[in-house]
């Protein structure tokens, strides 16, 4: 399993500094939702 | 609908798409008709990629479908974050560095011409059959407002979306999007406001979520693991992060939305803007429709929200019988409702559960009528599986939305299933002029000629799917129809498309036929198994993988024996 080279990183995001910052965010930002979710099923029913 | 819902409707539907068209004007090349010449900003491509997925089919059936399922269908979407993330970091800056017009286009670079051929059939079926399901949805408005015959709906809205389509590209489709986002925003907001403002006098905002959840319409998140349950969190979570990799990552009609990407930092934005905005709109959509539950039980719902069917339901002898019940379950639950109110608000525990187990009891009572009622119908027509979802929102809206709201609700449906379907219709001629026409049928002509062919493929797609869209009431919800058929073709093309990023020494050959092994195992998922439909991607990714590596190591040759004499 190799990656190809078209993957490099040449343009930094606009926020955060690396795209792999702005990648955890965005999946802390779904870990959050999710708990958020769960507390609110189990909350109403 | 009144005359301000008219006005409101009709200079809705004629604005969005003009503007679109004014933004998009100028497609004078195949580059710009098909891929707007790589120059739209990172916001544009995220609501244009929002907007394709936030059809008429989410309006009209999600909001259904969390009436009659609860919000459990969130679940559904939590694997797209994760998939987001994944091909923003790979599918994004491979596609755009090759320099490719479609994502089958890059199999030939990779692996070869029937290899990139059959991964653009197996688009163009599943692609074909979805966009004839968008386009009916709306005509689920007309029906049940107008009484107008499916048929005939379809047909104009699908004439509209081609005209609009052919004429303007892609650029017009994504500048349409934008707008039409901003209008479903803001429609959901006042949406949500309406069915709050109808509760009756003593229900608030707060006991009106109390009710939905005490009857289990509020059950976003279920951690039970189970593979026969299609919405879990890990279904959900895994399935789902298959099913969007193979949909955001391998459906032209999304790939070719992050290819108009100004820059590969531009596209890469694109998505992780809709990785983070697409699952609590979903969770606001189910939440109105969860709303709408609550309303209707305190105003009568019909029985059967297709209007039609109750029609034909109505000639049958054991009708009245049915009805009575069903009216008399409603009464039960609204008393039962409005005691469970009372009973929370006085913190008599005794009382309270008693009141919960009443209420509950008179859901299932009011539950069993409508499926008795349903059976009615299915009896009637020798057909299973019918189910009304699709029915309830727009049952809603006609009847106890405010004038002008009506009109703009309808409005926003339209220029959604129009504005999706037309991308669609894009990628398919797309698909079908690069990977088909150009590709095997005539290589050299002009770039004059293909745009001129884009157009005629654009319209013979359209044709197609209005004919497609005939059958598409007979396959349930309709947002659970294209997850499903996504579910059976998407995964293959999932499972090329990893072959080719990651594993480099697999060739063409390997490929093609771990795609139809692929194919094959998720038909027998399908025949032979209980699985969750969500879960077919998955395997069927996974087959791919497998035995293209597999047929790989088979097909390498063999070192010379040395020679020891």
């Amino acid at each position: 399993m190799s990656l190809p080279a078209e993957m490099r990183d040449t343009e930094p995001p606009p926020i955060l500094g690396r795209w792999r910052n702005v990648n955890i965010a965005v999946l802390l930002w779904l870990a959050f939702l999710i708990f958020v979710f769960y507390r609110f099923t189990q909350y109403f029913s | 609908m009144t005359t301000l819902d008219w006005v409101v409707m009709i200079f809705t539907i004629v604005a969005i798409p003009s503007f679109g068209l004014w933004r998009g004007r100028g497609s004078k090349t195949v580059n710009q008709y098909l891929l707007a010449g790589k120059t739209m900003p990172w916001y544009a491509m995220g609501l244009s990629i929002m907007a394709t997925q936030a059809s008429a089919i989410t309006f009209i059936a999600t909001t259904g479908q969390a009436y009659v399922d609860g919000m459990r269908f969130v679940q559904f979407y939590f694997g797209l974050p994760v998939a987001m993330v994944i091909l923003s970091a790979t599918a994004v800056p491979i596609f755009h560095r090759s320099g490719v017009y479609t994502a089958y286009e890059y199999l030939e670079k990779r692996f070869d011409a029937r290899t990139r051929a059959l991964a653009a059939v197996v688009f163009l079926v599943q692609r074909g059959m979805a966009v004839g399901i968008a386009i009916y949805a709306p005509a689920i408005v007309m029906s049940v407002i107008f009484g107008w015959p499916d048929r005939f709906t379809t047909a104009i809205i699908g004439i509209v979306c081609v005209i609009y389509t052919t004429k303007g590209g892609i650029p017009a489709v994504t500048w349409t999007d934008v707008l039409q986002m901003s209008i479903i925003f803001s429609g959901l907001v006042l949406g949500l406001i309406t069915v709050v403002s109808l509760m009756p006098a003593g229900i608030s905002f707060g006991d009106a979520v109390y009710l939905a959840g005490a009857v289990g319409k509020l059950n976003a998140v279920d951690l039970k693991f189970d593979p026969g349950n299609r919405y879990n969190l890990w279904s959900g979570l895994i399935g789902g992060s298959f099913l969007a990799l193979g949909y955001f990552g391998c459906d032209q009609s999304q790939v070719q939305r992050y290819l108009t990407g100004k820059s590969v930092s531009q596209s890469r934005l694109g998505l992780l803007f809709n990785a983070m905005a697409k699952v609590p709109m979903q969770f606001f959509i189910l939440f109105v429709g969860a709303m709408v539950f609550v309303f209707f039980l305190f105003v009568p719902p019909p029985m059967l929200f297709d209007t039609t069917a109750a029609k034909a339901v109505s000639a049958d002898r054991a009708y009245p019988g049915v009805e009575a019940k069903y009216q008399a379950a409603w009464e039960r639950r609204k008393q039962a409702a409005f005691a469970l109110n009372d009973a929370r608000k006085v913190e008599d525990k005794p009382k309270l559960a008693a009141a919960l187990g009443d209420y509950r009891s008179a859901q299932t009572d009011i539950d069993a009528a409508r499926s008795t009622g349903i059976r009615l119908y299915e009896k009637s027509k020798h057909q299973k599986g019918y189910n009304d979802t699709n029915y309830i929102f727009m049952t809603f809206v006609t009847r106890y939305f405010p004038a002008g709201v009506v009109g703009l609700v309808i409005a926003v449906i339209f220029t959604a299933a129009m504005s999706s379907s037309s991308g669609e219709l894009n990628s398919l001629a797309a698909v079908s002029v690069m990977d088909i026409y150009r590709r095997h049928f005539r290589r050299d002509a002009t770039d004059h000629h293909y745009l001129l062919v884009s157009r005629w493929f654009t319209a013979g797609w359209g044709l197609w799917a209005v004919i497609f869209a005939q059958y598409a009431k007979n396959l349930g919800s309709l947002v659970e129809a294209v997850n499903q058929i996504g579910s059976f073709f998407y995964p293959v093309l999932l499972g090329v498309f990893i072959l080719a990023f990651f594993f480099r020494r697999v060739q063409g050959g390997a490929a093609f036929w771990a795609m139809l092994v692929g194919e094959a195992a998720i038909v027998a998922c399908a025949l032979l198994t209980k699985i969750a439909f969500l879960w077919y991607n998955v395997i069927g990714a996974l087959v791919v993988v497998v035995f293209g590596l597999l047929f790989s190591l088979l097909s390498e040759p063999r070192p010379a024996a040395a020679n020891t004499l």
